[in-house]
């Protein structure tokens, strides 16, 4: 062929594990953004997600022993549903979820919630390592089917299709979303952002506002954690779900602008590509940096985070001014 | 000042003074010395009874569980001090505590020092960090609401945390202490002398210093009066930026000292402190935001149900009772079950005062109005019968 698959599979790759942290960045942007609730749980739904859609979606796979010894614990599942059936469940799953933990911290300050969200995403991440039989342990579930699967097997056209589905989704929802942050429902939640005092002076129900809006970037993430089970046709529950990414994704929504849709995508391209950068330039760093490199890029991710909050809190692309006319 | 008033009363009217007035107990500490001692006892009988029902190692967990508590309850009064009087959650803390341990086990491997002394060293360089990161960040944040300054402290977690990873590598490693035997009580029941006691014993001087500094020393009536109203301090001429300094001095300092004990129980290692966070979270939340004393209840409270719901879970994990995999492994989402019942029946924490404009209506008083609201009908309804 006269293209170099190798290097389009590559950055297809990378387009499609940004468009998972776009919407992502999405689910936080209506959480944080729009109505001002702190999330410190996004991997603990983005978990959620991910281990429904692989559970609906792979074939049965009972425990392995091989000569006595047990190589996989095995895990639920056998329902082999349609990826549209398992995505729409993760939504459900993730959505109910982050509207039962916000329950009973919404009525209370913001940092309550942060703790109780970061909270449950622990206790969901010890769930998918100890729950062995549902989760497959540390292992986690592996040969999840593609949406579009090619036979035989090409990396390339595989990684498309996924881009493809990934960006029509990505879309669908930019469309909504800023159909609903312009409709009266976001015109309230941003009220409450601002003033929920006088918010509820005027007659709405805030605790019910947020609680829409919490389920809602809930059920987002959980829309995420769909795509990215399907993209890596694996998961487990050490790396991808670990404290860290829940910091990328506020990273990305305070770099691309927090109450704006469009910076929320922008600022998950960027810090994505930051991250994807720095794991392509491995091969090239000097030695002394080969080990260290991506422990250096979180420390890099925590200085951007300090000094956007402290300089620049609106990000590259800020808030859309609204003066009463 | 107290002299000055008392010179005001007229001579001769003065009352012989006990020479330690000030530690005489008041009516209301004396009750609540009362009721913390039959809270104990009732305690110890709980204990007694399931030690008799179940085995000798019921006593082991619960000495597990104070000594686990101690070490939450040391970490979690430094966090509550600087939540109390900055109002914000700080994300960094677990890693202050893995900061302080390194820096012990810096004095203690490479300087060659004993550990009490690296434990000196420790507590000077995070109380000279926490005025560092107070001057050059959180100043500048303040006003601006609990969220921005919850951002940048994990943006600190992740620059030490990483930074240590980076630096020191990700091995674990141990304090250079001599190995010394569990000393056995009863057959069945021991104690570690340095992970067990000592961790006991730094831990009740800490509450101690800290009752000490906070009811008989102006800098600890200056961070009360500013942990409960930043204003009204301001406006009765507290230097409430020195105290803030002196808070978070503390405050880093007792993270030190924790990270030291809670490297002492276990490993060192550059996530040891982050693992913990949630705990002394948990700790702080239950006892009440900003209650020093409060910490040291729900820190107890938190080591206690983590380590003794041990024996619960592995009876959990029996094939025939549940069959739970690896049950043990849940004993740290214990803590935060009992955090989110206390969320649900009394925010504002087991010691810590309701909010000032009455009680506002919470989700379990909700859900009882709900339930109740037909007898408030037919009350109604009668008393209009009678009107009429």
């Amino acid at each position: 062929m006269a293209i170099d698959t190798g290097l389009l599979t590559n950055i297809g790759f990378y387009v499609s594990i940004s468009i998972i942290f776009a919407i992502l960045a999405l689910g936080f942007n209506i959480q944080w953004g729009y109505t001002g609730l702190f999330n410190a749980g996004i991997a603990g739904f983005f978990l959620i997600g991910a281990y429904v859609t692989a559970i609906a979606i792979t074939l049965p796979a009972p425990p392995i022993v091989i000569a006595g010894i047990p190589v996989y614990p095995g895990h639920l599942g056998g329902f082999q549903l349609p990826f549209v059936a398992g995505a729409l469940l993760a939504m459900l799953a993730s959505g109910a979820t982050a509207a039962l933990v916000a329950l009973p911290t919404l009525r209370l300050r913001a940092d309550y919630l942060a703790i109780a969200t970061l909270a449950f995403a622990e206790i969901v991440r010890i769930f998918a390592i100890n729950l062995e039989s549902v989760t497959g342990g540390t292992i986690g579930i592996i040969l999840i089917p593609r949406p579009v699967e090619f036979r035989p097997p090409d990396p390339f056209l595989n990684t498309t299709a996924i881009v493809g589905i990934g960006a029509l989704i990505l879309f669908a929802l930019l469309f909504v979303l800023q159909f609903i942050a312009e409709s009266p429902w976001g015109r309230v939640l941003r009220a409450i952002r601002e003033d929920e005092e006088a918010t509820m002076a005027l007659g709405k129900n805030a605790f019910r506002y947020k609680l829409q809006a919490f389920a809602l970037g809930g059920a987002l993430m959980g829309l995420a954690g769909s795509l990215f089970a399907v993209t890596l046709v694996y998961v487990e529950p050490s790396v991808s779900f670990a404290p860290a990414v829940t910091f990328s994704v506020w990273v990305m929504v305070i770099v691309g602008g927090s109450g704006n849709n469009r910076g929320a995508i922008l600022g998950a391209f960027l810090i994505y590509g930051m991250e994807f950068l720095s794991v392509q330039l491995k091969d090239f760093a000097p030695a002394a940096l080969k080990d260290t490199i991506f422990y250096i890029r979180l420390m890099i991710i925590g200085v951007l985070l300090i000094l956007l909050i402290l300089f620049r809190p609106s990000g590259i692309l800020p808030e859309k001014k609204r003066v009463l006319r | 000042m107290a002299a000055i008033s008392r010179s005001e009363s007229p001579p001769g009217t003065e009352r012989p003074r006990w020479r330690w007035e000030a530690l005489r107990p008041t009516p209301r500490f004396r009750r609540q010395l009362l009721r913390g001692l039959l809270v104990a006892l009732i305690f110890i009988g709980i204990v007694a009874g399931l030690a008799l029902l179940f085995g000798i190692s019921i006593i082991q967990y619960t000495l597990a569980g104070f000594v686990v508590g101690t070490i939450v309850v040391v970490a979690a009064i430094g966090l509550t001090l600087i939540y109390g009087i900055r109002g914000f959650a700080n994300f960094a803390y677990g890693d202050l505590m893995t900061l302080g341990a390194y820096v012990a086990l810096f004095a203690n491997l490479l300087l060659g020092a004993s550990l009490p002394w690296g434990v000196v060293l420790a507590f000077g360089v995070l109380a000279a960090v926490g005025v560092l990161l107070e001057v050059l960040i959180f100043s500048r944040l303040e006003g601006r609401g609990p969220v921005p300054p919850i951002v940048a402290s994990v943006g600190i977690s992740l620059i030490i945390q990483n930074g240590i990873r980076a630096g020191v590598g990700t091995q674990q490693w141990n304090f250079a202490v001599t190995a010394i035997q569990d000393v056995v009580i009863v057959p069945g029941l021991g104690i570690h002398p340095v992970r067990g006691i000592a961790t006991l014993v730094v831990g009740l001087s800490f509450m101690l210093s800290v009752h000490i500094i906070l009811k008989y020393t102006n800098l600890g009536k200056a961070m009360r009066a500013t942990a409960d109203n930043l204003e009204l301090a301001k406006a009765t001429g507290i230097d409430t930026k020195r105290v803030t300094y002196a808070a978070w001095a503390v405050s880093c300092a007792f993270a030190s000292t924790a990270g030291v004990l809670l490297g002492l129980g276990s490993v060192i290692s550059p996530t040891m402190g982050f693992d913990v966070l949630l705990l002394i979270f948990a700790a702080v939340i239950l006892g009440g935001i900003g209650s020093p004393y409060g910490a040291m209840l729900g820190g107890l409270i938190v080591g206690l149900s983590q380590e003794m719901s041990v024996p619960l879970l592995i009876w959990l994990g029996r094939p025939d009772v549940i069959g739970l995999e690896h049950a043990t492994a849940y004993k740290v989402a214990i803590p935060f079950i009992i955090m989110i019942g206390v969320l649900l029946i009394r925010p504002w924490g087991i010691a810590g005062r309701p909010p000032a404009f009455g009680r506002r209506a919470f989700f379990v008083e909700r859900l009882s109005r709900a339930l109740s609201r037909k007898p408030t009908l037919a009350r109604k309804v009668k008393r209009d019968d009678i009107g009429g």
